[in-house]
């Protein structure tokens, strides 16, 4: 047994050694695993940092309400007094100045992107100090809050870094509306940092919508219990509403960007067999090279079986060395690039791709498995070959 | 023996590597036909719309109305030729899931601004003189299976209903078709007069203007003067060329179709890169062959064409069977995903690119071995085999 393991060992050294000699080869392998892992910790990366933005805004704790039959809040039309009876209603947390519901309403504005320099769109949400103070993890992180009644407003951490020309103590015009930005928040990078915000009555009154929101966020007085409230709604016909937790409302609106990860999935697949082509004719001909060198191993009384290992351990320190490869180009290119895109409301959702650790894992696996793969059948078959065909067909 | 039955046994000696050679080229263009189509699709917009065609939006955002009264001010500007306007509609059918793309209209207007239309005249009348008349689209009424003199229920994500609820009645009064393949006709056109009057809110707005200009040269000069008129006022426009805000919209897609474009596209260059250097490895290990065949008196360029065409061939058998199988491909998910991307097609364009990169795969990894054939020297080639 210990004569097997020593046989393997100094088979795959030989190989390993021999490499230099096919320069071109390996580096064909090397290179064609470096594809396959980089495509998909690519795709791997984007789904990631979209799901991190859109699921880290989702609180169980918070329902949001808006009328049936819109997908999002754009589309949603409520009425002040919808808001007083559902402030009214049984399942809302209290506290000293009374039950915690926050009516918002945003209308769509436009933003240069720095990318490009073209305009997109950005929502510019108006909400009052509950709202405010209901989105537990939002914190300033430089200047102050807006003051209420004022052209006052603050923006998200992802704005800033997509758009120009929302830094503070800049004037922002939309329309015949100047805006002062007075503040930068974060809320622990989700979707609301691809937010403006500012004063609801202001948003109101230079808008045009009266006395009309498009959603309210209420704070449940039992986690994720909808029940009570969703009664009140049952009950009182003008309530046309449709209550969800805001966990389950992003997860919906999160399900567009899951598609691209499907699709990443699908052509790095594809593109993995077509790789994999690539790099089993290059072991195969490695392997038809050193034909002789093989016969006369086993001429020597190495076994078959080191033989074949010697061969798959080459080709899978190739493909590893390719998966590494791979990794680290797209962790350069990759981690922590911003980007933004349309998202279910029709407003940019900014965030940034992300390689978290498990994502390297998975680049490590596929680089296995492509090595194996295309080390295996060229390895069976330097193994199965007769001593003597081989000598033969050297010459 | 013909040249061509040598170059077909070199290149079927060995089966196996011919086969993952040319299975790997045939993936490599699968995806380039199949990435390079969707790209299309998704830029179509753009390259379909009418070079004096302008949209003039509210410039806060596109998603802000207009007042009505702006429409009969812009067809007084100058070079403005018609002039109509659009709502959007936010309809779905049965389902919030089955969006429909529809739109408030003034009939005879819209008509003549949108003149890729084509319907039937007796259709053009009966809308014309239905008020709860809509006209649909080719394709979409394939994808629901209307009939003209159906009566559909459309409801609304945005608006609600006089009488509540938030579902309109309508009648198809006439299918329209584009007058190219590609213009989406996925559409649903009603009466702006039906929408104005059976709503609960919304007033006298409008979503869009769409105008079409005597002159594609004229067209900043009226762009200008209409935002110039609305300056300062309570809605001021922002006028552009149809195309340029197609792009827009499609830039705000963002930067992902971009990174997916070029992940594909460097991906397909180094499978290229990979197979080619098989490719070039295998014409370099026959050598001694081919200094034989020189002993037998073949011509060098008889030899530098052989091997050329070998390569050539390799390239086309897995290039062009990839190109095939994208465009059954396409073809077979241009149905179902008519819905997002109506003009999924593979192209001449896109097969003439793909066919373009498949010769110079061809020349790039046949022409370096068979310059070497054609300068060998039958002695050192005979010498390097010991």
């Amino acid at each position: 047994m210990g004569s097997l393991v020593a046989q393997i060992v100094s088979v795959t050294l030989m190989n390993l050694g021999s490499l230099r000699r096919r320069l071109w080869m390996s580096l064909a392998m090397v290179f064609a695993s470096a594809v396959v892992v980089a495509i998909l910790l690519a795709f791997l990366a984007m789904a990631k940092g979209f799901e991190a933005t859109m699921s880290g805004a989702g609180s169980s704790q918070i329902a949001i309400l808006m009328r049936e039959g819109s997908a999002s809040e754009i589309n949603s039309v409520i009425l002040q007094d919808q808001v007083n009876l559902i402030a009214e209603s049984a399942g809302v947390a209290r506290d000293t100045n009374g039950p915690l519901v926050s009516p918002e309403l945003y209308v769509i504005v436009d933003g240069l992107k720095k990318s490009t320099g073209t305009e997109a769109n950005i929502p510019l949400r108006g909400l009052n100090e509950t709202g405010m103070a209901m989105r537990n993890n939002m914190r300033m992180v430089e200047g102050r809050m807006f003051t209420p009644g004022t052209n006052e407003m603050i923006v998200g951490e992802g704005v800033l870094r997509e758009f120009n020309g929302f830094e503070i103590g800049k004037e922002v015009r939309f329309g015949k509306n100047l805006w002062t930005v007075v503040g930068v928040f974060s809320t622990g990078g989700n979707i609301f940092e691809s937010e403006l915000w500012a004063d609801i009555k202001i948003i109101q009154s230079h808008y045009n919508r009266g006395n009309s929101y498009q959603s309210i966020r209420l704070q449940l007085e039992n986690n994720g219990d909808l029940k009570p409230i969703q009664e009140t709604i049952k009950r009182e016909p003008r309530l046309n509403l449709e209550a969800q937790t805001e966990q389950e409302y992003f997860a919906s609106q999160g399900k567009q960007l899951q598609y691209i990860a499907t699709f990443g999935w699908i052509i790095s697949s594809v593109m993995a067999l077509g790789a994999l082509a690539g790099a089993l004719n290059t072991m195969y001909t490695s392997v038809a090279d050193r034909a002789r060198e093989i016969a006369t191993l086993r001429a020597l009384g190495f076994s078959n079986f080191s033989a074949f290992c010697g061969t798959i351990a080459e080709a899978m320190v190739l493909a590893v060395a390719g998966g590494l490869l791979g990794s680290l180009a797209a962790y350069l290119f990759f981690d922590g690039l911003n980007t933004s895109t349309l998202g279910g409301s029709f407003t940019q959702v900014v965030f940034s791709f992300e390689m978290s650790p498990d994502l390297f894992v998975q680049g490590a696996v596929l680089a296995l498995v492509i090595g194996f793969i295309s080390g295996f059948f060229p390895a069976w078959r330097a193994a199965r070959m007769p001593v003597v065909v081989a000598f033969r067909h050297a010459t | 023996m013909s040249d061509f039955y040598l170059v077909f046994k070199n290149m079927t000696r060995k089966p196996l590597r011919l086969f993952l050679t040319c299975f790997a080229i045939f993936i490599a263009f699968l995806i380039f036909g199949a990435v390079t189509s969707l790209k299309s699709a998704l830029n179509s917009s753009v390259e379909l719309s009418a070079d004096n065609r302008l949209v003039v939006f509210n410039r806060i955002n596109f998603t802000q109305s207009l007042p009505i009264a702006y429409v009969q001010k812009v067809a007084t500007v100058e070079g403005v030729k018609h002039v109509t306007h659009l709502n959007w509609f936010g309809g779905y059918f049965q389902e919030p899931s089955r969006q429909v793309v529809s739109m408030a209209v003034d009939p005879e207007s819209y008509l003549k601004v949108y003149e890729e239309i084509v319907i039937p005249e007796e259709q053009k009348q009966a809308w014309f003189n239905n008020r709860q008349g809509a006209l649909v689209g080719e394709k979409l009424a394939q994808i629901y299976g209307w009939k003209v003199g159906d009566r559909i229920p459309l409801s609304s994500n945005i608006f609600s209903h006089k009488d509540g609820g938030y579902t309109w009645e309508f009648v198809i009064s006439g299918i329209f078709k584009g007058d190219t393949e590609q213009y989406d006709t996925r559409q649903l056109l009603f009466h702006y007069k039906y929408f104005m009057e059976t709503q609960t809110f919304g007033g006298d707005w409008i979503g869009w203007m769409a105008l079409t200009t005597d002159d594609p040269a004229i067209n900043e000069n009226v762009a200008k003067t209409i935002d110039d008129n609305f300056a300062n006022s309570q809605s001021e426009t922002d006028t552009s060329t149809e195309k340029a805000f197609n792009k827009a919209f499609i830039e705000q897609i963002g930067n992902i179709g971009l990174i997916i474009f070029s992940v594909v596209f460097t991906a397909f260059f180094t499978i290229l890169v990979v197979v080619g250097n098989t490719m070039a490895l295998a014409i370099r290990e026959r050598t001694g062959e081919i200094a034989v065949l020189k002993t037998l008196g073949f011509s060098s360029t008889r030899i530098f064409r052989m091997v050329l065409s070998e390569s050539l061939l390799i390239a086309f058998v897995g290039g062009l069977s990839g190109l095939a199988a994208a465009w059954l491909l396409v073809e077979g998910v241009k149905t179902f995903l008519a819905r997002f991307l109506p003009n999924l097609i593979l192209d001449g364009d896109i097969a003439l690119q793909a066919i373009l990169f498949m010769l110079l795969l061809g020349l790039i990894t046949g022409l370096m071995p068979a310059f070497q054939a054609l300068r060998l020297n039958i002695v050192t080639a005979f010498n390097r085999q010991q």
